[in-house]
Order: structure tokens, then sequence, then C-alpha cells
């Protein structure tokens, strides 16, 4: 009778996540699979796709755009994850102290996480001009009138990443906060009984507190920068320009699909991205789970 | 019982009739499925074309639908994948070589379109239909022939001392120094407002004005015919290095500056050369005082054209079923014969004689004395990504600084690369 009714509630339990394993099996895992079958194909949308094995993965390794794009992208991933790492903890630590108008100024961090990528692009498009009000900023003093922010290819990709980091380091920040509002108080309180200075108590009870969260803040942050495009996309003056300096690959995927009538090679660079951020995601889980 | 069995036999033939004769009717019935990329102004002329044809044709029903510019593309691409692509289409002359290689394109129906021969559409269009013919057929009708000149803001050029009747420079060699003229820069010598400079930003806009500069040289980007890169020649070098000069030695502009057409219309730019016929609206909307004036030629041109020619047209679906494609070309009939209308309310040109009649200010006759010397870029399977190679070589020499003599090689093995791989893809498609 027990056994009946257990069983019973298994099936009710399954019939209730029914819906969402369908949905995510319809939108998530078909698209997957469809991706993978349509990068083994040489495929133009107009005409029916041919099969081609994996010579479009073959085609990467010598395809001077994927390589660039690749590289690009790694150089972003880097710029993107490190110092935001860094700075979001440096800015949560500051914000979990207790001082006047902090929760002020909290909100007035958090501000550049709340518009769209789009409109953060458009606005620093604006801000970078190169007779504008970061030109201002950075050479005025100096005399300076004209910086091609947006123009050179030094300069291109580093406003791609200050400009990211400036949008997604008060997002970090507040799980960053989360986490250090799980700190047991009694540790620290513990400590400076002790006589550890604030340095030491971050370094000896704060940071390996902080473990879980490092990884989901490592994790988030790798995943939405290899994943980058709205910015590269919409706030240079010519997508991926200028001289490809700031070609990423999800750039690359669209141009290929429904620039170049590529079908067959956007989902090659879809799958190897696919790929490169389920390592790089597992990687993290694996460091977290040794270090457990 | 009889009178039961022939009642019963009536019902079943009167039924049998009603069915058939619907049938009959819905064989009759067509429905077109028609996509155009939006141009505000069109969009009212349009619905009442499509309105006025339904009247006139009640066996045709029209599914008229505007996509944004910015999707148009993209979306064409997906429903033509998907199998629900439009029976009628608009796309740009710069793009339908794909179309035309993948079969999307059926060729013109010269009998469903009421038309005795081709000569007809020649004499309506003349060079018009060059960029929609391919092996000698053609596959399209012209709903808007365009071509750039050159607008310059009279305000700004009598500020500089200058006229643009007298003083226009006749070529390229003479507009450095008077876009100087025209120039203000601050203390460091930054432009503050330029002269003249060319349209960077826009890929389609240095696709059909630098490729015209090469032209006018004897040369081009890509040779259509033998699907090679033409970039590395000693005359293309020359050509590459005005451009080069232009941002570096001169600094008179660049790509690092804000898309021509918009410093034009904000009084930032005294002279602009990638409007079309369609730009003097807009001239009178941002109350800019303008003469329209012919692009320079270079002193030791070869060939008398100015910018590049470039056209949007309407085509057929060639996957629609026989039926429904007679229907369509009637429709491009019917809907290409408003020209004079669609130009009037629109301001979209298509060289019919009784378009050009009415563009007839001085202004205006720029435009057409210049389509006559016009000449199309080359059409090109993979244009995308060899214009997108072109941008990047571009910037290489003028933002990287890289030389000619290094990028050029390079940019030419590239696009070739792309070519090749286009027309082999190609060639597969066909056998």
């Amino acid at each position: 009778m027990l056994k009946r009714t257990r069983l019973g509630r298994h099936w009710w339990g399954l019939v209730f996540v029914l819906p969402v394993v369908l949905f995510f099996a319809v939108f998530s895992v078909f698209p997957v699979l469809f991706g993978f079958a349509i990068s083994l194909t040489d495929y133009n949308l107009l005409d029916e796709p041919f099969y081609v094995g994996f010579d479009n993965y073959r085609n990467l390794l010598d395809d001077r755009l994927f390589l660039t794009a690749f590289k690009n992208t790694l150089v972003f991933v880097f710029g993107a994850t490190l110092p935001v790492w860094i700075l979001s903890l440096a800015v949560a630590v500051l914000f979990d102290q207790a001082f006047r108008g902090r929760e002020f100024l909290k909100t007035l961090f958090f501000l550049p996480v709340l518009p769209p990528v789009v409109v953060v692009a458009v606005i620093w498009r604006l801000l970078l001009h190169p007779n504008g009000v970061m030109t201002w900023f950075a050479g005025g003093h100096q005399g300076i009138t004209e910086i091609p922010w947006l123009a050179n290819t030094t300069l291109a990709p580093l406003a791609m990443i200050v400009v990211h980091d400036w949008a997604v380091i008060p997002f970090f920040m507040v799980i960053w906060l989360a986490g250090l509002a799980g700190v047991p108080r009694e540790l620290r309180e513990a400590a400076r009984l002790d006589g550890a200075s604030s340095w030491q108590m971050f370094w000896h009870i704060d940071l390996p507190q902080l473990r879980a969260t490092a990884v989901l803040v490592a994790a988030l942050s790798s995943i939405n920068a290899f994943q980058t495009f709205t910015l590269q996309y919409a706030m240079a003056p010519d997508p991926g320009g200028p001289a490809n300096s700031t070609l990423v690959l999800g750039l690359l995927v669209l141009k290929y699909g429904f620039q170049y009538f590529r079908m067959g090679d956007a989902a090659a660079v879809s799958v190897v991205m696919f790929a490169m951020i389920l390592v790089v995601t597992a990687i993290q889980l694996g460091f977290n789970r040794r270090v457990r | 019982m009889t009178l039961r069995r022939l009642a019963f036999a009536f019902a079943v033939g009167v039924a049998v009739q009603v069915v058939v004769g619907l049938g009959g009717a819905a064989a009759q019935q067509v429905t077109l499925k028609v996509w155009m990329h939006e141009h505000p102004p069109r969009i009212p002329i349009d619905k009442a074309i499509v309105a006025e044809f339904e009247k006139a044709n009640p066996n045709i029903k029209i599914q008229y639908d505007v996509l944004g510019v910015a999707e148009y593309s993209t979306k064409l691409l997906t429903a033509f994948a998907s199998g629900s692509g439009p029976d009628i289409f608009n796309q740009t002359s710069a793009l339908v070589a794909q179309y035309f290689t993948s079969r999307i394109m059926a060729p013109v129906d010269l009998a469903a379109m009421g038309h005795a021969n081709e000569k007809v559409l020649q004499d309506l269009y003349g060079s018009g239909l060059d960029g929609i013919r391919f092996g000698g057929r053609l596959y399209g009708i012209p709903t808007e022939v365009s071509n750039y000149a050159c607008y310059t803001n009279n305000t700004i050029w009598k500020e500089a001392g200058l006229d643009p009747m007298k003083d226009f420079p006749r070529t390229w060699e003479e507009f450095p120094a008077i876009a100087e003229k025209l120039t203000q820069r601050d203390a460091n010598g930054v432009p503050r407002r330029r002269g003249f400079d060319f349209n960077w930003p826009s890929a389609g806009a240095f696709w059909n004005s630098f490729n015209a500069l090469l032209q006018q040289r004897g040369g081009t980007l890509v040779d259509e015919a033998t699907y090679k890169a033409a970039l590395d020649t000693p005359t293309n070098h020359r050509t590459f290095q005005y451009l080069i000069d232009w941002a570096a030695k001169h600094r008179l502009g660049g790509p690092q500056y804000t898309d021509s057409r918009t410093d034009f219309l904000g009084g930032k730019l005294g002279t602009d050369c990638t409007f079309g016929i369609w730009g003097i609206p807009q001239m009178h909307d941002a109350k800019i005082d303008f003469t329209v004036r012919p692009a320079p030629r270079f002193a030791d041109a070869t060939s008398d054209n100015g910018m590049n020619a470039y056209a949007y047209y309407m085509m057929v679906n060639a996957r629609s079923s026989t039926a429904v494609q007679k229907a369509a070309w009637a429709y491009v009939r019917y809907y290409s014969d408003q020209a004079e209308r669609l130009f009037a309310g629109s301001g979209l040109f298509v060289p019919r004689p009784e378009v050009a009649a009415r563009a007839i200010d001085a202004n205006s006759r720029v435009f057409l004395d210049e389509l006559k010397k016009a000449k199309f870029p080359p059409r090109v399977v993979g244009y995308s990504q060899v214009l997108d190679a072109v941008m990047r070589g571009r910037d290489r020499m003028i933002q990287g600084g890289e030389p000619a003599a290094k990028v050029l090689p390079e940019l030419n093995k590239d696009i070739d690369v792309i070519l090749q791989r286009e027309r082999a893809r190609a060639e597969a498609l066909n056998r």
C-alpha cells in the first residue's frame, strides 16, 4: 500500500515536471543537437544542406577569421573575468562595511546593470567619440583633442573590455555581497579578539568562506564573457572592426550564418564556443569540488 | 421509394456541383505573398496599388508585408530556408548573385507581364536592368535605380569663399586643397568641421564609391567574369594610396568619424558624395541649401564613370507554383507601371522615360546624367565576405598603419580564397 502510494507520488512528480522537461528538450536540447547536425553540412539556407563530415571543423584550423576571432575572444575573456572578479570583490568588501550613505551609494553603483547592453553600447559610443567626453577626460589637460578610441586597433578592444567590466562589476558585487553576508560574524569577532588585522580577517576568514560564491562568479562571468556579442556589434563603428580587432566568436557566428550564407561554418563555430564554455565551467566546478 | 431515390440522387448531384464549383473557384484563386523592405513614404502607395490590383484582378489576393531594412535580408533567408519564402520580393543588386546561384529567382515571364519582347523593357529601363541580368536573361524589374553624386552645403562653401558651381573639383587630385579650404580645425589641427570625407563606416556606401574610383582608372575590386580578386595591381595601389593619404597625410577625415551622411545633414560636413536622388527631400527636411555636382574623376581616368549605380529589383520566387508565378509577374507589371506615382510620392527613381521627365530641376539632372555613365559594382556570390575583407584591409592600412604593399597582396589572396570557395560551391550545386 505504502509502495503504491510512493509510486503514485513519483508519477505525479513526473507529470508536474514534464512541461519543463519538454520545454527544455524542445528549446534547449534539440537546438544544440540540430546545431551540431548543421555543423556537419555545407548549408547556405537557400539550398539543401549537403553532408561534409567534419570538414567545417578542419577548415576552422586555418580560417584566418576564426583564428582572429578566437584570439580576440580569449583576450576579451581574460579582460572580462580576472579584473571583474578582483574589482567586484573589492567593491563588495567596501560596501560590506558600515558607513553613512552606504545604501544610496550601493544603489548608485548598481545602476549600470539596469540598462540593456545595447543601450550601454550606444551611450559609450557617444562618450568615446574621438572628440568626445572621454577624450577630454583623458587628454584635455595635455591639450589632446582627438583620441580614436573605437577606430584604433589597440584601443578598440581595450575599450570593449573596460565598458563590459564597468557594466558587469556591480552585478557581481551583489553576488559577492550575498556571499559575504553568509560569513558567520562570530568568526570575525573571535579573530578580532585575537588581534587579527582587517587584511588577515579577509584573507583567512572571508575568502575561504566565499569559495562557493567565487566559483559562481567565475562560472557566470566566464560564460558571459565567452558569449560576448552586443558590445562588439553595437559599439564599434563597424561590427567587429577596426581591422577585425573586436571580432569575437559570437559575432563571427552571425557573420557566417546570416551575412556570408555559411550556416555550416556558423554552426561549427557555435559548437566550438559551446565546447569552450563547457570545458571552462567543468574546470571551475572540478576545482571547487577538489578544494572542498 | 423511387421518388425518394430520385430526390436523394438530385441532392447528391447538387452537393457534388457545389463542391466541384467551389473547388474550381478555389483553384483559380491565387494568393501572392509580397515582401518589401521598409521605405516609409512608399508604404501607403504600395497599399493603394495592392488594393487597385486586387480590384482589377478579383482572382488574385495580395498578402503584403513590409520588413525593416536591418532584418530584411536575414528574414528573407530564413523564410526561404523554411520553405515559406514570399512569392514576390525585392532585394538589392549587391545580393542578387547569391539568389541567382541558388536558383531562387525566376526569369522574367514576358508573356505573363504582357510584354511582346525584352526590347520593351530595355527601352523602358536601359542600363537599370544591368544589375539583374545573368547569362543574358533578366530576373527582375527595378523598383529603384540609384547612383550617388556630390551634395555641397552651400552655406559652408560660401563661408569658405567658394562657389560649388565654379569651384567644385573636377578631379580627385584637386579635391584635398578644396576640402582643406572648407575644413575648420582646432588648435591641434583636428578637424572640427570637415570639408569632404568618404563614407567610411557604411560598408555599402564604401563599396559603391570606392569601387567606382578603381573603375575610373580601369580597375575593379573583383572581376565578376573570372571570379578573381583584382586588387593587387599598380593602378589599384595608387587609388588605395589616395585614400590612405586622405586620412593620414592630409588629415581631412577617416574611418574614426561618424557616418558622412549624418554629419552632412547635421551641418558638420561641407560635401558628401553618398546620397542619391532620394537625398533631395532629406536636404529640404534638414533645411540645407545645397547643390548637386558630379563626382570628381581621376586626372588619368580611362573611364568617365562617377559613383557606382545600384538598384532594388522586384523578383519572383522560382519555387512558387507556375500559376502563382504567372500571377506574380502580372502584379510586377502592374506595380512597375506605377513608377511615376512612386517617384512622386516616395522619391524612388527608376529610369523610365515618364519618371525621368519629372526630374527636371538642375540637381536631379546631375543624377540622371551621371546614371548614364555609372557602372554597377561587381555582383559575386560571397559579396558580404568580400566587402568585409576589403573593409578590414582598408582598416589595416589606414588605422593600423600597415603599408599597402604588404596588405593588398594578402587581401587579394584572401578574396581569391573566398571567391574560389563560393564558386566551387555553386558548381557543386549545379551538378
